[in-house]
């Protein structure tokens, strides 16, 4: 029999997640194991060990890792240096010199140290102009020695090269590269153009460091981890996710592993636009409520969000990445006064020492010892019933830290926690859909992380967004979206025209190139012409604007289609047009291999009468506005068909399901729970 | 809910509703203005008020627009007459002793309804590209406020939801550039239409009893936090005298600024009166404009992480005498009110001497901005382009100061990428890079300049707006200056006939090339491969140089940012041809 099992690792800051498919059997099997920062790879082996994965049978490993974003937020990466036009050298350093919102008043800012010194920063002869042409050729001897300054004198590991235009001509860039591996084989190289196509000078060379930067380590562990794998039998393919969607092979990863940097939360979306597709909802946002954060990103049409340009500690990055909107709000954030107001976040107390009520030596009340407190969390369901909570420190904590200076009670001040982290939430919410002229009612929101299903239903009812769903085992979902992977590339080219200027041929043909080359990539990963999909998009502005809009420029007739299809983005997104001319800025493709993956199969339970809960207890109702009573049902009790009317509790072994009065729980026949009611209706 | 007494949570969910209703109107601003100083340079300020006006959320794209329409929206208020302002109504204020800075920052506010009672207000400033003053683009020597522009006093453009065509078309007549002006003013009300929507949303889920009582409560957390911080100051009273470049072409007439800053108790005021009277050029200030960089300052030194709100600021109280440079009166011109941002700087200076441990030594000390303007040579079109740069930041006694950074003034502004001015303009830049030296010499050292080289590849108009090149910055507790704000053109020998250099900086640098001129403020055309070298002013010291650690010098020279006759000049040490320190050489130069 061929080798039929998929296995995703998902590596989180506190657990890595693992996950088994059987392709053969549906059957699905997770586990948790501990991370293991010293050597990442220990943690991966005891992760799949423990969820008794099969190497030898395993067609498919899907990968996503925090190391290379780990190794930049520690400062660990390598020892790069920078080669740039001669004169310039500065402008890593000169940034777009604003500082973060965050300092914007602060008269005694420190600017952060950064990546590549000054020092290991070398500017050699030749420049190429705005339109791509030789203005003065490039000075071989002054790269050759750069170079050798840069390994000799600075001992550095990896070496950026960015020259200014070369999104229009790569030509020096290539040149500089070729002469580097020529006399330096072993240095890590990374060249702005092998990244992005697109112009603005410090972000491409931010770019192009940050993935000099991880690239060393990145490289040493994949190799690591593919030996240790097939060492152990395996034989399939192994695939790492991609910070924009989708995921690459890990050969492919490791010529640019800046792609890979921002991977974390992408198995969660994939997972989400997979189970949207499955029952028939293209227009999702996905909310992940995890211990330290939540993450939300729009899903429409099946598409989740991405962005062009993000950045990490401030350093920008040209590469496409899932749009989420992130703020410091999960089950550790810690409740706390300033004066006379009640904040929740952004400091979290994490997993270690974790909310009072885990008594690992937590001390500072958290949402999770709220949650205690209004009666959603029972000591001895919390996980399963292997680890005991210390209900009477949480509720001690609440009150002394909390209630008593506030003169409130402590059930007061736990719903106050709720209410306070659901306004952040539905302000980082609103960013993502009102701001961008898209409803959120028109919208149904995916609950995971292992305190969402728990809030979501709360932040619905808040937004009037009339439907929840809550996938299977919620708490490892972003592990279980690994599985769904699809192969995505993208590629764009800057082609700077105003519209009515544009050659129709020229521009066909940059898209061809690009196509070529995508489809090229993939044909030799083994995607037939079958498997591939290409997808073409155009980004435009009005002239004189900065901010693009991408238009989709698939099946396109003429370049006035593409100006129509323009207006109607822009109208739909600002709300206007504008009288001066449309221009194109860049090219994108878009290539996906579509991987053979497990399908979501209808279950075969059948709901035999009325649910039967399972306990009840009194909980606090926000639709009440009151301690009530609500009924408790065992997740595993539950199948198609069943509806469980709110106020109710649904228990799984990691998470915990809560919905109020006025919400009524569905299990559809793939048992998911799809939460309506409240203000939606 | 209960209506009365609000809890602490509801409270903190309300004034989460109000900032970020203030930042959705900053974004929706952002995305439908129309020029590109408005979504640039975020020359814009957005606050909201309640219906006493006062301050309850902003969300300023410059900071010092921090509380910029504070004063504007009480007289503009004033001159309509409250009971006048109905559902609907768009009111539009550019008087700039009013509005508080130049006729084209537009200002424009919405009284904000529910259940037919006034709730509040929301407001807008942003910059416009043309109201048809006397020049195109800026105005760098107006003699009164008429030659600046049409003036809006407080004039309804929207009466009760619908357009007053008269009025839009008296603006569009009276721009050069109406098509942007108007897109902008729609910018602006859509801005203020999302605050509207976001404040009525508030007052209904709530109800206005509770809303009421929680604004009280936010601004009375402001208030106590301001007066905690400044009751730790110690009592006193310190000045600090510095000044913008001179006016007159050829004589010396420098601006002279003196702020006065008294610390009694938990209040604070700043008097300007010693400063320069109103002058017959347009650097004057209007005295809404002098509470808000006095603001800025403030803030900086007492609640700089918080947002802003009206108790914040209860504790300050800023004085200048009517006719004062800093509380210009009818016709006054306005147009580069520099001063104002250079004023901020010597504020700094008199709280040095009373809270060092607040403040940071003397920044570069203004925004040094070029602006380009012409038509482009590829397409036909005409453009204006403006890019501010970096300068370096002063040093604390914790840190040396930063390189290359905006101006405290306009912290979230962004410089262009040369690939996109490339693209734009007819230049073809030669360098940028920070400037060796320009950080001031100190035990911990002021932060670098940039120098940025740009050459002309066609025809084309340029101009400077920087009004702090004549005089230097300072240091903190022995520390010294950092280098001085120039522009330095190289220019073909005709150059006379085309430009026109308001200051000429040729003696203090000790010219000796004709064609190569030493400037600050300028405006003119150039020819195909002249040079304009913008070079920005470095951060100023703290403590005496020569106790510096040899070490952090030797790796200085290392890493460019001191030369070795910087060194062995500023901080005596002597370093060697390999890069190491000459212990002796050095401790005979220090002594």
């Amino acid at each position: 029999m061929a080798p039929s099992e998929h296995l995703a690792i998902d590596i989180g800051g506190t657990f890595v997640d693992s996950i088994t498919f059987d392709r053969a059997t549906g059957a699905i099997n997770v586990e948790k194991a501990s991370t293991t920062p010293a050597d990442p790879t220990i943690g991966v082996v005891n992760a799949l060990e423990k969820v008794g994965a099969d190497l030898e049978s395993t067609s498919a490993f899907v990968h996503g890792t925090t190391l290379a974003v780990n190794a930049l937020l520690e400062r660990e990466g390598a020892r790069t240096g920078i080669i740039t036009n001669e004169g310039f050298r500065d402008i890593y350093e000169i940034a777009r010199t604003n500082l973060p919102r965050e300092s914007m008043y602060d008269i005694r800012y420190d600017k952060p140290e950064t990546l590549v010194p000054r020092r290991r920063r070398y500017g050699v002869g030749g420049r190429i102009d705005a339109k791509g042409e030789e203005i003065e050729p490039l000075d071989e001897d002054a790269v050759r020695q750069a170079a050798r300054e840069l390994v000799e004198e600075w001992g550095v590991e990896a070496i950026a090269v960015c020259f200014l235009h070369s999104y229009q001509n790569p030509a020096h860039e290539q040149r500089a590269g070729q002469i580097i591996t020529d006399e330096f084989g072993e240095i890590s190289l990374s060249l702005s153009s092998d990244i992005t196509g697109e112009y603005r000078e410090y972000e491409r060379t931010s770019t192009a460091v940050l993935d000099a930067y991880i690239k060393p380590i990145f490289d040493n562990y994949v190799e690591q981890l593919d030996g240790t794998l097939r060492d152990r039998g395996f034989g399939g393919s192994f695939f790492i996710t991609r910070s924009g969607g989708g995921a690459l092979t890990a050969d492919n990863a490791t010529t640019a592993p800046v792609h890979t940097i921002l991977s974390g939360p992408a198995g969660g979306l994939i997972g989400a636009s997979y189970v949207g597709d499955v029952i028939d909802r293209g227009d999702l946002i996905a909310v992940d409520f995890g211990g330290t954060s939540m993450d939300a990103c729009v899903i429409e049409d099946g598409a989740p969000a991405v962005e062009y340009e993000s950045a990490l500690e401030d350093m920008p990055m040209m590469i496409p990445v899932f749009d989420i909107r992130t703020i410091g709000a999960g089950g550790g954030s810690i409740a706390w006064l300033d004066g006379d107001l009640l904040k929740v976040g952004p400091q979290s107390a994490g997993a270690d020492p974790g909310p009072i009520c885990y008594g690992q030596g937590g001390t500072d009340p958290t949402v999770t010892d709220a949650a205690l407190a209004l009666g959603y969390l029972k000591p001895e369901d919390f996980l399963g019933g292997e680890m005991g909570l210390d209900a009477d420190g949480a509720l001690e904590g609440l009150e002394n830290d909390l209630a008593r200076p506030l003169d409130l009670s402590v059930r007061e001040v736990s719903t106050g926690i709720f209410e306070v982290t659901l306004a952040n939430t539905v302000g980082a919410i609103r960013e993502i859909t009102v701001e961008k002229g898209l409803d959120p009612r028109d919208f149904t929101m995916v609950a995971y992380g292992g305190a969402g299903p728990m809030f979501v239903p709360l932040v619905a009812h808040e937004m009037g967004v009339e439907e929840v769903l809550v996938p299977q085992a919620p708490s490892v979902f972003s592990a279980w979206g690994m599985l769904m992977a699809d192969v995505v590339y993208d590629e764009a080219q800057t082609f700077i025209s105003v519209l009515d200027e544009v050659d129709y041929a020229d521009f066909e043909q940059q898209f061809v190139n690009l196509e070529g080359d995508l489809s090229e990539q993939l044909t030799s990963e083994g995607f037939d012409g079958g498997q591939q999909r290409l997808e073409r998009y155009v980004e435009m502005r009005y002239l004189g604007q900065e901010h693009t809009v991408s238009v989709p420029a698939d099946g396109l007739s003429d370049l006035d289609e593409l100006g129509e299809r323009f207006e109607k983005s822009h109208e739909s997104r600002y709300g206007h047009t504008m009288e001066d001319p449309p221009q194109v800025v860049h090219l994108r493709v878009r290539a996906i291999g579509e991987a053979e993956k497990p399908s979501l199969e209808a279950s075969d339970d059948v709901a035999s009468g009325e649910p039967q809960p399972a306990d009840h207890r009194e909980a606090y109702c926000f639709t009440e506005d009151a301690m009530v009573d609500f009924a408790v049902y065992d997740r595993a009790d539950l199948a198609p068909g069943h509806e469980v009317p709110g106020p109710a509790i649904v228990r799984e072994p990691t998470t915990t399901i809560v919905f109020h009065s006025d919400q009524t729980a569905a299990v559809d026949d793939y048992e998911h729970l799809l939460i309506s009611g409240g203000d939606g209706r | 809910m209960s209506s009365t007494q609000p809890d602490a949570a509801t409270i903190e969910v309300i004034r989460n509703y109000l900032t970020s209703a203030a930042a959705e109107m900053q974004r929706t601003l952002i995305r439908t203005a129309y020029n590109t100083i408005i979504y640039e340079i975020l020359d814009f300020g957005i606050s909201v008020y309640d219906a006493d006006r006062n301050l309850i959320a902003d969300s300023p794209g410059l900071t010092m627009f921090l509380g910029a329409n504070d004063y504007g929206i009480d007289k503009a208020v004033e001159y309509v007459g409250e009971e006048n302002l109905n559902p609907g109504d768009v009111v539009l204020l550019n008087y700039p002793y009013w509005s508080s800075t130049h006729i084209l920052d537009v200002m424009v506010f919405m009284p904000v309804f529910h259940d037919d009672e006034l709730v509040g207000y929301t407001t807008s400033r942003a910059h416009w590209l043309d109201l048809g003053a006397k020049d195109p683009g800026y105005v760098l020597d107006s003699t009164d406020v008429h030659q600046e522009g049409v003036i809006f006093p407080g004039t309804k453009v929207y009466k009760q939801g619908e357009p007053d065509q008269e009025i839009i078309d008296l603006i569009k007549y009276n721009s050069r550039l109406p098509n942007k002006v108007i897109g902008d003013l729609n910018a602006q009300i859509a801005a203020l239409r999302t605050g509207a929507d976001r404040l009525e949303e508030l007052h209904g889920k709530y109800g206005s009893e509770t809303v009421d009582a929680s604004i009280d409560a936010i601004i009375g957390h402001g208030e106590r936090t301001a007066r905690r911080a400044i009751e730790e100051l110690p009592d006193g009273q310190w000045s600090a005298t510095g000044y913008a470049d001179s006016v007159t072409p050829g004589k010396d007439d420098k601006v002279k600024i003196k702020p006065v800053v008294t610390i009694e108790g938990d209040e604070m005021t700043i008097d300007f009166s010693e400063s320069s009277d109103q002058i017959d050029a347009p650097r004057n200030i209007p005295f809404g404009m002098t509470q808000t960089i006095s603001k800025l300052c403030f803030k900086s030194i007492t609640t700089p992480e918080e947002d802003s709100n009206e108790g914040q600021y209860r504790p300050l109280h800023v004085t200048a005498p009517e006719g004062n440079l800093f509380n210009a009166q009818y016709p006054a011109p306005t147009f580069t009110l520099w001063p104002a941002i250079i004023a901020v700087d010597i504020i700094y200076e008199a709280l040095a001497k009373a809270v060092p441990e607040k403040v940071a030594a003397c920044s570069g000390g203004d925004l040094c901005d070029i602006m380009l303007y012409g038509q482009n040579p590829e397409t036909g079109r005409q453009f204006v382009e403006a890019n501010n740069e970096g300068v370096g930041w002063g040093a604390t006694e914790q840190r040396d100061g930063p390189n290359a950074l905006m101006h405290i003034t306009e912290t979230m502004v962004r410089n262009i990428p040369i690939e996109v001015f490339e693209n734009k303009a007819p230049i073809m830049f030669d360098s940028l890079r920070l400037r060796e030296d320009s950080g001031g010499p100190g035990k911990l050292r002021g932060g670098l300049g940039i120098e940025r080289n740009y050459r002309f590849t066609h025809p084309c108009g340029a101009l400077s707006i920087i009004q702090k090149t004549e005089t230097e910055g300072w240091g903190m507790e022995g520390g010294q200056a950092g280098a001085k704000n120039v522009v330095v053109l190289d220019l073909d020998d005709d150059w006379e006939e085309r430009l026109e250099v308001y200051v000429d900086l040729d003696d203090l640098y000790d010219a000796q090339d004709a064609d190569v001129k030493y400037a600050g403020m300028f405006r003119g055309t150039f020819h195909p491969d002249e040079v304009i070298s913008n070079r920005s002013g470095g951060g100023g010291g703290y403590g005496d140089p020569f106790e510096r650690d040899p070490a952090l010098v030797l790796e200085d020279v290392i890493e460019g940012y001191v030369t070795r006759d910087g060194a062995r000049r500023d901080y005596g040490v002597v370093i060697t041809d390999s890069l190491e320190i000459d212990h002796e050489a050095t401790q005979q130069r220090r002594g």
